[in-house]
């Protein structure tokens, strides 16, 4: 791990990774760099979690402050944006699984499974959030 | 990364495509309800044992996720203190939202 290199002084520094400025931008890197993206969003996006579950546990009146936030404006687009974040990491995930597994690698293929994710993101976004308004 | 971890995220990568099916849907019913409407929901055991399934298994995914940004993107001294402070924040992220469903689910 990084203990090994992190003397200072003792070594020169170790090469950092991707050199992102050097390439042309495909749509695989493009949705690479939106898979990284909303992986760090979701990281902290799980504190919203967080406090909807610790108010849960706690009285009505904490939970009432959750409920204020998450049902204002600013509440409903951050909620907006990490569904997003949440689908599009998903429809992502599986793309890896995908290619993990070996297929979709070739040329034509893996562009479209790249598009398919941007839109399978969006789409499914919308239609929770149709579903969920519907409901209310 | 190491294989350990590559196998883990990978495994919990899949896992959670059914676990995040089933927490979108268990959000749905829940951001409708109120106080006691989420508390009593969160007492049956299905919905309250994929709710831990799905908190444990992501907080373990984003908790390599993060590691590999933190290898890919800081070098040096800086590198072992993010990557404690990536374990300390989702340990406590991870046991904070266990204890409050379990909380939940045994009253």
């Amino acid at each position: 791990m990084a203990s090994s290199d992190a003397l200072p002084g003792s070594r020169r520094p170790r090469p950092l990774s991707p050199h992102l400025s050097i390439y042309r931008l495909t749509m695989t890197m493009a949705m690479s760099i939106v898979h990284r993206i909303t992986g760090v969003a979701l990281y902290f996006g799980v504190l919203v979690l967080a406090w909807f579950l610790i108010a849960a546990s706690s009285d009505a009146s904490t939970f009432a402050v959750f409920s204020d936030f998450i049902g204002s404006f600013i509440g409903r687009i951050v909620l907006f944006v990490l569904t997003w974040a949440l689908f599009h990491h998903l429809v992502g995930g599986v793309r890896h699984i995908i290619w993990d597994a070996g297929y979709g690698l070739d040329a034509p293929l893996r562009d479209q499974m790249a598009w398919a994710t941007l839109i399978g993101g969006f789409a499914l976004t919308v239609i929770v959030w149709i579903i969920g308004l519907a409901i209310r | 990364m190491g294989t350990n971890e590559a196998w883990l995220i990978h495994l919990t990568s899949l896992a959670l495509v059914p676990l995040t099916i089933s927490f979108v849907w268990l959000m749905l019913d829940l951001l409708r309800k109120d106080y006691n409407g989420v508390r009593v929901e969160l007492t049956h055991p299905i919905p309250a044992i994929l709710l831990l399934a799905f908190i444990f298994a992501g907080i373990v995914h984003m908790e390599l996720g993060m590691r590999s940004v933190i290898v890919d993107y800081i070098g040096g001294q800086s590198r072992a203190w993010a990557l404690a402070a990536n374990t300390c924040f989702a340990a406590l992220l991870a046991l904070a939202c266990l204890y409050a469903t379990l909380r939940v689910a045994f009253t």
